[in-house]
């Protein structure tokens, strides 16, 4: 096992992250009352159900979307000079601050210890038709698999070819990958742990979960 | 000081905290005047100042009666809330163990119960007619408060504990033995897990329509849904503190105030709703859903006081006679034996009436029970047909029995021998045929075939229309008209694009085309797209939504959802046909205040019932949204309930086949009872079906629940329902439904 | 000329309209074309064709980008060429809501849709029509497209007009006796046919994109293909409709050019095309005009009649319909010389300019069929006559793909470092990649590189130029693992020789 004091030290001289919320669609931006310093809120509630601070909004065809906070933070930078105006797809709209939350650390850490399965090409990803099911029903870590299974579809260049697991035989810890973006190659797909290794892995989770403080 | 005077000061003192617990402040005055009393008596009497130590306590305790006769005059509809929600309130414990003479538990023992909010015992009362004593049997029934007892969980009953009531309801029957119900509840513990909450409310209510035994309720605290779960019986006794409403008085007023999460409505607000909601024993013997009102004491029943189990006692006894009584076949002996024991001053355990029924008995009963129950609460809704028509009606109805009754039950039966028989000779007459013809048939297969232009014979044709899909949909949305985007809900997970207003609302039908999410569509959609173009045949469209407890400002919003949607009540009875298949549907339309159910739309209901019933037709209920029970007319709402789960239950066993179809979203009453209690229940996709909403399960349990909570799929793996169907595939499952469920006839046996 | 890389020198100026073919509009500036705008809703190299042709009409556009196409050659073209808000970046080019909302912002009166993405989408042309702010939709009425995207309703259309189809059900069969019937009348007409093999095809009618598709080759086991397919369709897209057909296995795709003005009274032909060169996945990678060249090679059956029965045909159904823009009918010609019409594209076609190359209108000289596209679209009348266009020459395209033809066609991305050929008068090379290398090929798209168009005086001049270009082609790159450029030049080069034979 690696040394996680170190790196839980590591993690805690720089805590913080910097998160570019841009513009998902084309459209016109009105920015909501908010003010650069202002602490903001990401999605709340135990299944985040409930939407983080609305930043502005985007109307594109008589549709007008709020954009919400992703994540706590403080606001550092707002791009007022795109108010009321038309802005591209992926312009920067509002500049956050975030510090890791738990969770983050314990995922940053648990990317050094699970056996990640790297993509073998720059793609988007997805789960089988079988294992989607069961991850949407439950959640990932109901998953097992086996070496040489049929875990994934790789989408690229339009076509859809399915890809088979290699490594050791666990329960899918983590997922890497989001519904329709690309990853690139060597990027890695799933976090698998061995079943030996849960206990050592839930003791870091404990480690991770009482060391880190969250404001 | 003697233990003795300890003991009753301990229980003045607890008087004294009632009065001030139950007027929440008010009277104050009051209060402290006794405060001071007692304080100062129980200082001389520690420090051994007095003289006759209870000749003083009998003042005081006369003084603390005098303040409670004269308080009682002045209890509020919400003061009577807090009296039935006190710990110090008698619980059916209390009543087991005062009223009968016997007792066990047989749901459980306290906290080692499926439910301890559910308390069911046999129970024994022993009568005395002159020498001989006469032991009778009981199934008691009620929810237990515990004097606030935690793992009670104040009353409220989860579904298992329902269930619980429901088995040994059945128990009862088997044995013949009467059913004493006592509803203390403020209403059903809203959770879905299986059997679910709404759904098996509506078994229970259901299943009591036609329990064979006599039933009796008493009801105390009567909150909606929870108290009809064992509330349906012969007669209903209502404890004249109690009270019965639709609604706790703090959710009528959150509703009212329009409150988000976690505010609190004010207490004026909810007094005010408390009044209006007419929930109180005399209101609810005025509009005739409580046949008879149990005294209790000064500012209501408490453990200690003896006499009140006493008349309790009488009047259980009294009623579960006269129900017993009211089955005789003799109307003058039955006129008879029921004016003796009306009387009160004949004491109803020196007489002897025995509780076992004859079968006969037994199916009058229930017939009685089910015409009480349709009885009810016509008068608020308003029928504004005219007396010819109306006159008219009843004519045709009383005209046309002979002939449905000849056509149905005599005609049908011996043409369903006569055919078997045709087919029998027609089969016979075939196979004659076959044989006859195979030996040309053997030389016809080698002669060559005509193969002349097999291409061209292929060509037959069609011709090319030039819009023939266009008009797909009979009815489309008026929001097709407007050019906006709209964004699916299931965006985020199943990345859907926006989809454009007109595409969505006209030729989509409503339907996201990535991530097949139902939007809402209107009423008027299903009417026109799901049934044949032009069979749909609207009738007691007359019959009126109205005000009937004269609720403040109500008239107004009734009146405004007329104007809106055109409707007359928030349900619309019609016969129409799916490819000439002929049914009768009644719609609950979510447009017209939520779709909720009052006197009107369960008369509509009712009505509706009949007359598939009498037309031998299915009944289709489709559900395009309801909110639950009009609270604003109280019990005129709630009474819905029993009532058209009592019409459907007699529409099933006159042979009829009920579907229920669920459409955006159906919650609380009218899933807790008639549409719920159908043995085949459907959904359409991204529909939510529920007891109770996430904003009233976190107030009244306190739990967050999951997002999705109750979206119909869930409900399908619950076991809630039987099916999810698509919107656009609407007409043709409910085409294959009736064919496969309702067989040849579309109607049972 | 200058050879080699010099070429890619005098190729810097790709990325510009030329002067004298700008000068080329002003025989069709017109009133009509005034006071519009274009949006070019799609990518690479038919985006590149659109501003071109909307450079020669003298129209103003819009264009729009993803991220990651930031560097391919339209969006450099456009951001030269477009002036004031003429270029958007947009989150996808499958979102129509972009598009409708880039070309509000943009002040846009017209829609190209090129190929691909929304240019058969019947829905995004009715939206673009009816949305409160209108807009041309450069393509045929929504209503064409929806009928004619169709491939049933196609079918029967055309059989309504006796054109011959694929023998088969022109309907979703529901019944098995009835299917049971069409099947046994297939078999038996491949059998009058002499085909010794006949096959029958079982398809949902639902279905698309080669799912739910199996074949028969013996009418026993008929019936338990027809219920497999029926139970995947109803399973699948809850219709159990099946289509029945013939299997028609060696054949040649050949398809006629039509165009047509605003009016749909006379449309007109640009002749024929021979598509037969396809992969393994039925993707064209050569194709040539005219369809079959029956003076210079042998062909089994009357090529000749073959064409001009296919034309005739082709102009009778656009009649028929009121045909409103460019198209193409796609044809299929069995090895006996029937032809049966496959199915129509309601768009213009990658191979366009095959036709456009061989053609000559009277008193115009070169063609330009997206400019022809444009300007029919915008509402211009035609202006001639069947009589006017004249043809001369064989126009062999080349579809250069970075893909792996020995390997099942698997596309390929990485990046090119170096791409070069020899210019040469006959040759027309359209390509999104810049000059600006090593450029990136984007994952999400298809991996095509470029167009390469070479004309002939007929078919062996052709060829021989076809493969002297291909000859001097230099494409290298790599991709992430380091693996070399895998292109499909040799496959091309290979195939040269098959060209018009059947």
């Amino acid at each position: 096992m690696l040394d996680i004091s170190k790196l839980l030290d590591e993690i805690k001289s720089s805590p913080y992250r910097e998160i570019t919320v841009t513009a998902q669609h084309t459209g016109k931006i009105a920015f909501a009352e908010i003010e650069t310093g202002a602490r903001v809120r990401g999605p709340q509630g135990q299944w985040k159900e409930m939407p983080g601070t609305k930043l502005c909004t985007l109307e594109r065809e008589r549709n007008p979307k709020p954009v919400y906070a992703p994540e706590n933070g403080e606001i550092c930078r707002i791009h007022r000079e795109l108010d009321g105006r038309f802005v591209e797809a992926g312009s920067p709209l509002v500049v956050l601050r975030h510090k890791l939350t738990r969770d983050e650390v314990q995922r940053i850490i648990l990317q050094k210890t699970l056996y990640l399965f790297p993509a073998p090409e720059r793609a988007k990803y997805y789960f089988t038709p079988e294992a989607d099911k069961k991850i949407r029903a439950s959640d990932a870590r109901s998953v097992t698999v086996r070496n040489g299974m049929e875990l994934f579809i790789m989408s690229r260049m339009k076509r859809e070819v399915p890809l088979n697991y290699t490594g050791p035989d666990g329960v899918i810890y983590e997922v890497y990958f989001k519904y329709n973006k690309n990853l690139d190659v060597g990027a890695p797909l799933v976090g698998i742990c061995p079943p030996e290794h849960l206990r050592a892995i839930q003791t870091l989770v404990m480690r991770v979960q009482t060391e880190w403080t969250e404001t | 000081m003697d233990n003795n005077i300890e003991k009753y000061l301990q229980n003045l003192r607890d008087r004294l905290t009632y009065i001030t617990d139950i007027f929440a402040g008010k009277h104050s005055d009051s209060a402290a005047l006794l405060e001071e009393k007692l304080s100062a008596f129980s200082a001389r009497a520690r420090s051994g100042n007095c003289e006759d130590e209870y000749a003083e306590l009998s003042t005081v305790e006369g003084l603390v009666a005098y303040v409670e006769r004269r308080l009682e005059k002045t209890l509020t509809p919400m003061d009577c809330v807090r009296v039935v929600r006190h710990p110090q309130r008698i619980c059916l414990r209390d009543i087991l163990e005062n009223v009968y003479d016997n007792f066990t538990e047989v749901g459980g023992q306290d906290e080692h119960s499926l439910d301890p909010g559910m308390l069911i015992a046999r129970a024994i009362i022993t009568r005395r007619r002159g020498k001989k004593t006469y032991m009778q049997s009981v199934m008691v029934i009620g929810q237990e408060k515990g004097h606030g007892a935690e793992y009670r969980n104040g009353g409220s009953v989860k579904p298992w504990g329902n269930a619980k009531a429901l088995q040994y309801m059945s128990v009862a029957e088997t044995e013949g033995i009467p059913i004493h119900a006592y509803v203390f509840t403020p209403g059903s513990y809203p959770v879905e897990d299986y059997p679910g909450a709404a759904q098996q409310i509506a078994k229970n209510i259901y299943n009591m329509a036609g329990l064979r035994v006599p039933v009796i309720a008493v009801i105390s605290e009567g909150g909606s849904g929870g108290a009809e779960a064992i509330g349906l019986a012969d007669r209903r006794l209502m404890l004249s503190h109690g009270y019965y409403s639709v609604i706790s008085p703090e959710g009528a007023a959150a509703i009212e105030g329009r409150l988000r999460n976690g505010e609190r409505a004010t207490p004026e607000l909810i007094e005010r709703c408390a009044a209006n909601l007419k929930m109180l024993a005399e209101d609810n013997l005025k509009f005739g859903y409580v046949d008879r009102i149990i005294q209790e004491p000064p500012l209501g029943a408490r453990p200690w006081h003896f006499d009140f189990f006493r008349s309790l006692r009488q009047e259980v006894i009294r009623a579960t006679d006269e129900v017993v009584i009211s089955t005789r076949k003799m109307p003058i002996l039955r006129g008879l034996a029921l004016a003796r024991h009306r009387n009160p001053e004949n004491d109803v355990d020196s007489l002897h009436i025995r509780w076992g029924l004859s079968g006969a008995a037994k199916t009058r009963l229930v017939r009685r029970r089910q015409q009480k129950f349709l009885r009810l609460s016509r008068q608020a809704a308003r029928d504004r047909r005219p007396f010819l028509t109306k006159t008219a009606t009843a004519f045709f109805d009383w005209i046309s029995k002979p002939w449905v009754v000849f056509k149905y039950d005599f005609y049908h039966k011996h043409q369903r021998r006569i055919s078997t028989l045709m087919e029998e000779v027609s089969n016979e007459i075939d196979m004659l045929k076959y044989r006859l013809l195979t030996p040309w048939r053997k030389l016809s297969r080698r002669l060559p075939g005509r193969v002349d232009n097999k291409a061209k014979e292929l060509t037959a044709l069609s011709s090319w229309q030039e819009d023939s899909r266009s008009r797909r949909w009979n009815y489309i949305s008026p929001r097709y008209k407007t050019d906006r985007t709209l964004t699916c809900p299931n965006s985020e997970s199943y990345g859907c694009l926006d989809l454009w207003g007109p595409d969505l609302f006209a030729e989509f039908a409503g339907v996201c085309s990535h991530c097949g999410y139902h939007f809402p569509m209107e009423p008027e959609w299903y009417v026109n797209n799901v049934f044949d173009a032009g069979s749909v045949f609207e009738f007691n469209s007359e019959i009126e939504a109205g005000n009937p407890l004269d609720y403040p400002g109500f008239s107004a919003l009734v009146a405004q959802a007329k104007k809106k949607t055109g409707a007359k009540s928030g349900c619309m009875t019609f016969e129409a046909r799916i490819d000439n298949i002929k049914m009768v549907v009644v719609m609950l339309m979510g447009t017209f205040r939520g779709g909720s159910v009052g006197a009107a739309e369960g008369y509509k209901f009712v009505e509706a019932a009949a007359r598939a019933a009498k037309k031998r037709y299915p009944l289709l209920a489709y559900v395009h949204g309801t909110a639950g029970i009009r609270i604003q007319e109280g019990t005129h709402g709630v009474i819905q309930m029993p009532r058209c789960t009592v019409a459907v239950r007699r529409y099933i066993e006159a042979g009829g086949l009920y579907m229920v179809l669920y459409d955006t979203n159906s919650f609380a009453g009218p899933v807790a009872s008639f549409l719920g209690c159908s043995p085949y229940q459907f959904a359409v996709r991204s529909s939510n079906i529920g007891f109770a909403g996430p904003g009233v399960i976190k107030e009244t349990t306190g739990m967050d629940i999951p997002p999705k909570y109750h979206r119909s799929y869930r409900a399908l793996s619950r076991g809630h329902i039987q099916g999810i169907w698509d919107r656009r595939q609407i007409r043709a499952n409910v085409k294959q439904a009736l064919l496969t469920i309702g067989g040849r006839n579309l109607y049972y046996r | 000329m200058p050879a080699g890389d010099a070429a890619r020198d005098s190729g810097s100026a790709r990325h510009e309209i030329p002067e004298q073919e700008k000068s080329l509009s002003t025989a069709h500036s017109d009133n009509i074309l005034r006071n519009h705008k274009i949006l070019v809703a799609n990518r690479g190299e038919i985006a590149m064709r659109i501003m071109r042709a909307c450079g020669r009409l003298n129209i103003p556009f819009a264009a729009v980008y993803t991220a990651e196409d930031a560097a391919s050659g339209h969006v450099l073209l456009a951001r030269g060429e477009g002036g004031e808000k003429s270029l958007f970046r947009v989150s996808s080019y499958h979102d129509a809501n972009e598009l409708t909302a880039v070309a509000d912002e943009a002040g846009c009166t017209a829609v190209h849709p090129g190929y691909g993405f929304f240019a058969e989408d019947f829905r995004f042309a009715r939206r673009v029509a009816k949305r409160d702010r209108k807009m041309i939709f450069i393509g045929p009425s929504w209503k064409i497209i929806r009928e004619l995207g169709d491939k049933i309703n196609t079918k029967r259309l055309a059989r309504s007009l006796d054109v011959p189809t694929v023998p088969g059900s022109d309907r979703p069969i529901y019944d098995e006796m009835e299917a049971e019937r069409i099947a046994k009348t297939i078999f038996e007409f491949q059998g009058q046919q002499g085909i010794s093999r006949p096959l029958v095809l079982v398809k949902a009618s639902a279905g698309g994109g080669g799912m739910g598709i199996e074949e028969v080759y013996d009418p026993e086991l008929f019936r338990s293909v027809y219920r497999r397919v029926r139970n995947y369709a109803l399973r699948q897209f809850k219709d159990e409709g099946v289509l029945i057909e013939q299997r028609i296995m060696d054949f040649n795709h050949l398809e006629v050019q039509i165009v047509s003005d605003r009016t749909g009274m006379n449309p007109v032909h640009f002749g024929t095309r021979n598509c037969s060169i396809q992969s393994t996945g039925l993707q064209k990678r050569i194709e040539v005009a005219p369809g079959f060249a029956p003076d210079a090679l042998e062909y089994s059956f009357d090529a000749r009649k073959v064409l001009d029965d296919i034309v005739a045909y082709s102009l009778k159904m656009a009649r028929t319909v009121g045909y409103d823009n460019v198209g193409t009918w796609e044809w299929i010609v069995t090895r006996k010389g029937d032809p049966y019409l496959m199915e129509v594209n309601t768009r213009i076609q990658v191979e366009n300019g095959v036709s456009a190359r061989i053609a000559k209108i009277r008193g115009q000289g070169g063609v330009d069929l997206i400019a022809e596209q444009i300007r029919t679209g915008l509402g211009e009348p035609l202006g001639y006559r069947q009589e006017d266009i004249s043809f001369e020459g064989v126009s062999i395209e080349y579809r250069l793909i970075a893909e792996e033809p020995e390997n099942n066609f698997t596309p390929w991305a990485g990046q090119i470092e170096s791409f070069s050929w020899k210019d040469a008068p006959w040759l027309t090379m359209l390509t999104h990649v810049p000059d600006k290398l090593p450029y990136e090929i984007p994952t999400e798209f298809d991996p095509n590189l470029a167009l390469a168009i070479v004309y002939g005086k007929d078919i062996q001049e052709a060829g021989e130029r076809g493969a002297a270009f291909l000859n001097s082609l230099r494409l290298t790159g790599s991709d992430g693992t380091g693996a070399n450029l895998k292109s499909n030049a040799a496959f091309l080069k290979d195939n040269t020789g098959r060209i018009l034979y059947f």
